[in-house]
């Protein structure tokens, strides 16, 4: 070990107990258990800097709060789902004694042997860790995906594709003229107002247009067609150099949160 | 037995007080007063099912009374009433006094608050023991089932042994209403299938007890239908669609040379994987947080198994981490094939797909050390991402690998292009699949796709045109065509 | 058979997904609900899959002493302990011996590790093992300050498996997010470098976005800022919406194309056969 990383390793763990001391001497009389407490924000401040010095560099702190964080994230995980999902909603609809083991309320409408069927599904999923009825699971698998295939092709046709077309076709012909529509009924360019709207409806249409010739696949992108796919490209990047702009301010309000949590709640100077 | 139920039944809603001053007693509807002050009757009364549902749910229409907005010009609202068989009311209270025997039989049990509804029934059942108890809530579980499975025989009793109750109220100058109820047995506003309901209309003044009652209608039954017809036009567009996929399919099949304009970020994926190979430096898969119930996860499937394919080929490292434990089962299945359609079986291992964690920080935290100490040549995004995009992408930037990235997350587009090589956007992640394969049959597909895109353009087109030449007119076919793409939901 | 029943499977329940949502009946609403339930039941169920493979992967780390081995340890160890605090309580308000438990606990587990791991000194390994073994059971039969609890969710809410979510899991996860401010900044510098059309339209569009926040126009702010925030708005409004409105309409014949695909078993490729 280099000599550097003895220094700063040590400087880390005194720090860390000096401020798990003081942290513990101010909790003492407000909490119950403030030794744990105490060291508990020391060791969420702890955290927090050594994820931040990922800015710098890949380092042992970072790493430590890496693989500590997979464990329990992994770890809670699993402990929220089997309450909330095996024993608030599956063993009650399977079977009253192992209901009154969990203690779960009983469901109203009692129990439900269809259950079963998920249950010999999931214990079929579980069989792939054998070599040689692994195959088995591809069952609960194909369940899966086709279930929410047909699911999500039914919620796309309607939201994505009918929705939006009808979003597009509804104003035009509206009475009160607005969206694409309002391009020829507004040619009277006296008014700057009227003029920014003609403008904008052109874009909105030509957008939606260049956009889909963008993205159409079975024809070369050449002469008017390459053209159109080009326009398309620019008003995509566009909107996504907007939405990067959008986005900026929310990660920095991220930030300041973070930093307020180490100078208020651990430091105290705020 | 229907007798000895009624009979149990007003025993116990004695029980419940409160129930009995809810909802039993019967409306006084026509009140004598000086007859100048009634309103006109509501006339041609008439209740059917309502279409497109699942049931449980009457429609009524009339046609509005001759003193609402004209004549004395005094109907306020109208009043809808059903008649309800007495067995139908009694069935809350039943269920009242089974809640209260099931917490009293649990060990959760503790005195109800004096005056309480819970201690109003208690104060019945206060003196009989557990297994008096146990019996009692059997009992009562048995009655509350058989009061359900009669209460058509008791609606076909009317006007036996029933009153009626007022189920929704419509505003002056309407013409319709609808009584809903639900599927649901055990909640109080359970509405019976095929049960004979009779329905009445009041007129009713500013001044609540002046109120006429129209002619009574029934029998009319409630029942599911088998077809929505509020959704015709999603209908025609999965028919259109289907038609669409399964004739370009056999078109494709049959040999005809379908053209597809090249994608950078299609191409870009095998020299990536060239170059991971010289390099002897491995090639990172990340399917993002989306899980097997997404198409862009199903999409990151197969384009993963045509990776797999090419990696195992060149006999390259692969790392796929995975978010969520099916994501993972269903990878490894992907991959396994691949090896075995590469004919190198035996170097697949179970570890090439591993499962990470289900957090999405911890996930990225472990992604990005991955990044650093393997140093993968490549790395492959393809899938659902949310905020995670630019973390990944960035520290990828950093430990400078060639970056692929596809989604169509629109937010999370952006982060990709500044920081990726190259970016698949939107749609192209759909299509990458019948790139990497260049099988005739996805790419017939793909084909299908774009004729639907064809047809959105044309569709806006003739849209715009329509509007345009249309100011002024009062085209009621242009407007039937807007409410064909009108989805009900 | 090992190819046929998936695909038949998916098309099955697939088409009954498609035609239920025309089918108001009470009773394709009864089966859609159950499928619904189905589904996310042997997720969870997969999620012993996830956990077994976490634990593979790691002791394969260690096993192959891979960079950052040691580390891996500290993965099990968190996973273990999350785990316990998920399922005890405390009694009362002592703790008694619930943390050198904790601690002979994860020794076990870090022991017989070492002990498949290592060919040499697996006797020494096993041993040791064996005796915090036997003080972990000593523990549980004596201390009665705490206990295994299996009524309700109890774990969920005990000190430790909060103190744990709000202390280790919160502030890792909050950080994480909060780097997204510095990746971003670097992310722009990154488009501000790269020369050609697209990232000079994204870079301009992103400016004229960002600057719409910050009034530091000094005297000239009534003059620019009202511009700014105008045409930034447009922006949003305007190309914003009608290439939203492109993707959407792509992205959605995508996504049911492939559905369509996959239902149909002309793409077969999440099965591993495309």
């Amino acid at each position: 070990m280099r000599k550097v990383t003895i220094i700063v390793m040590a400087a880390v763990i005194v720090l860390f107990l000096a401020s798990w001391i003081l942290k513990a001497g101010a909790f003492q009389g407000e909490h119950d258990h403030y030794i744990i407490r105490g060291f508990l924000v020391t060791f969420a401040a702890f955290l927090t800097l050594a994820v931040m010095s990922f800015l710098y560099q890949d380092n042992p702190y970072y790493k430590f709060a890496e693989h500590l964080f997979v464990g329990v994230s992994a770890a809670f995980w699993m402990c929220m789902g089997f309450w909330t999902t095996i024993v608030q909603n599956l063993v009650p609809r399977l079977s009253t004694s192992l209901a009154d083991f969990f203690e779960v309320p009983q469901r109203a409408e009692g129990l439900n042997f269809f259950f079963y069927t998920p249950v010999i599904l999931g214990i079929l999923l579980l069989l792939r860790l054998s070599r040689k009825i692994g195959w088995i699971s591809r069952w609960p698998l194909a369940f899966i995906v086709g279930t929410t295939a047909g699911l999500n092709f039914i919620r796309y046709l309607r939201s994505d594709f009918i929705k939006q077309i009808s979003s597009t076709f509804v104003p035009l012909l509206g009475r009160d003229w607005e969206g694409i529509g309002a391009f020829f009924s507004n040619l009277d360019l006296s008014a700057t107002g009227q003029l920014v709207m003609m403008v904008s409806n052109w874009v909105i249409f030509l957008g939606v247009f260049c956009g889909l010739i963008y993205f159409y696949f079975s024809r070369e992108h050449k002469g008017v067609f390459g053209a159109g796919s080009r326009v398309g490209i620019w008003i995509l990047m566009i909107t996504f150099g907007a939405s990067f702009g959008y986005t900026v301010m929310g990660r920095i309000s991220l930030l300041v949160g973070r930093i307020t949590f180490l100078f208020r709640d651990w430091l105290e100077l705020i | 037995m229907k007798l000895k139920l009624l009979v149990l039944c007003l025993l116990l809603s004695c029980f419940s007080v409160a129930s009995a001053q809810e909802g039993t007693s019967p409306p006084e509807d026509t009140l004598l007063f000086d007859s100048t002050l009634l309103p006109a009757p509501v006339t041609n009364l008439v209740a059917f099912d309502t279409e497109n549902d699942h049931g449980h749910a009457i429609t009524l229409e009339w046609e509005i009374s001759v003193d609402d907005g004209a004549g004395k010009q005094s109907v306020a609202m109208y009043e809808v009433f059903r008649w309800v068989p007495d067995l139908m009311t009694a069935i809350p209270s039943f269920r009242d006094t089974l809640d209260y025997l099931k917490l009293r039989t649990s060990s959760s049990w503790s005195e109800p608050e004096p005056g309480s509804r819970t201690d109003s029934i208690h104060s019945v059942f206060a003196k009989l023991d557990m297994a008096q108890l146990e019996q009692k809530k059997e009992t009562l579980e048995r009655t509350i089932g058989q009061a359900i499975r009669d209460l058509p025989a008791a609606h076909a009793a009317y006007p036996e042994n029933g009153s009626w109750q007022q189920v929704a109220v419509a505003p002056s100058g309407s013409v319709t209403a609808e009584d809903v109820g639900t599927k649901e047995k055990d909640s109080p506003d359970y509405l019976p299938d095929y049960s004979d309901f009779y329905y009445r209309v009041n007129a009713v003044t500013a001044d609540p007890d002046i109120r006429t009652p129209s002619e009574i209608f029934g029998p009319v039954q409630s029942y599911g239908q088998w077809f929505n017809l509020g959704r015709l036009a999603v209908f025609v567009f999965v028919m259109i669609f289907g038609f669409l996929t399964i004739f370009f399919v056999s078109h494709a099949r049959r040999g005809a040379d379908l053209y597809v304009r090249p994608l950078a970020g299609i191409e870009a994926v095998d020299d990536a994987i060239g170059r991971a190979t010289e390099m002897g430096r491995p090639i990172l898969y990340v399917m993002g947080l989306g899980t097997a119930d997404q198409i862009a996860t199903i999409a990151s499937f197969t384009i993963l198994g045509r990776v797999a394919k090419r990696v195992a080929e060149y006999q390259t490292k692969l790392m796929v981490p995975a978010y969520e434990s099916v994501v993972m089962a269903v990878a490894q299945e992907v991959v396994k094939t691949a090896y075995y359609d590469a004919g190198r079986p035996d170097d697949y291992k179970e570890d090439i797909v591993f499962f990470v964690t289900s957090l999405q920080f911890a996930y990225v935290a472990a992604v990005n050390g991955l990044m650093l100490r393997e140093l993968p040549a490549t790395n492959v995004y393809m899938g659902k991402f949310f905020a995670e995009s630019l973390l990944l992408a960035e520290t990828g930037a950093v430990a400078g690998s060639i970056q692929i990235a596809g989604t169509d997350e629109i937010a999370q587009i952006p982060f990709f292009i500044v920081a990726c090589d190259y970016t698949l956007i939107g749609e192209e992640l759909y299509a990458a699949s019948a790139y990497l394969g260049r099988e005739p049959i996805l790419l017939g597909s793909l084909k299908a796709q774009d004729w639907a895109k064809a047809a959105v353009i044309i569709l806006v087109l003739a849209g715009l045109i329509l509007a345009n030449l249309g100011v002024g007119n009062d085209w009621a076919w242009a407007n039937n065509i807007v409410d064909f793409f009108r989805v009900v939901d | 058979m090992k190819r046929q029943i998936p695909v038949i499977l998916v098309g099955m329940f697939g088409l009954f997904m498609i035609f239920q949502y025309f089918v108001p009946h009470e009773s394709s609403e009864w089966v859609y609900e159950f499928l619904l339930d189905w589904t996310i039941i042997i997720g969870i169920f997969a999620m012993a899959l996830g956990l077994w493979s976490l634990y593979r992967v790691s002791v394969e780390k260690i096993k192959t002493r891979k960079p950052a081995w040691g580390y891996n340890y500290l993965t099990l160890c968190g996973l273990f302990t999350m785990m316990f605090f998920g399922f005890t309580t405390q009694n009362g308000e002592a703790w008694g011996w619930f943390f050198p438990f904790l601690v002979s606990a994860n020794l076990v587990l870090v022991l017989m590790i070492q002990a498949s791991v290592n060919k040499g000194g697996r006797g020494l390994f096993l041993g040791l093992a064996g005796v915090f073994l036997v003080a972990c059971v000593v523990i549980i039969v004596f201390d009665n300050t705490w206990g295994f609890h299996f009524e309700t969710a109890q774990g969920l809410q005990s000190t430790m498996f909060r103190a744990f979510f709000d202390h280790i899991l919160i502030p890792i996860f909050a950080t994480m997010f909060s780097l997204l401010a510095f990746f971003i900044a670097s992310a722009a510098y990154r488009a501000f470098r790269a020369r050609n059309v697209m990232a000079t339209l994204l870079l301009l569009a992103a400016l004229i976005v960002m600057l719409r926040f910050h009034p530091f126009y000094g005297p000239l702010t009534p003059y620019i800022a009202p511009f700014m925030s105008k045409t930034s708005n447009w922006l949003m409004n305007v190309p914003n919406l009608a290439a939203q409105r492109a993707i959407i309409i792509g992205v959605g014949l995508g996504i049911v194309a492939t559905a369509l695909k996959v239902i149909l078993g002309i793409e077969r490729g999440y099965m591993g056969k495309g």
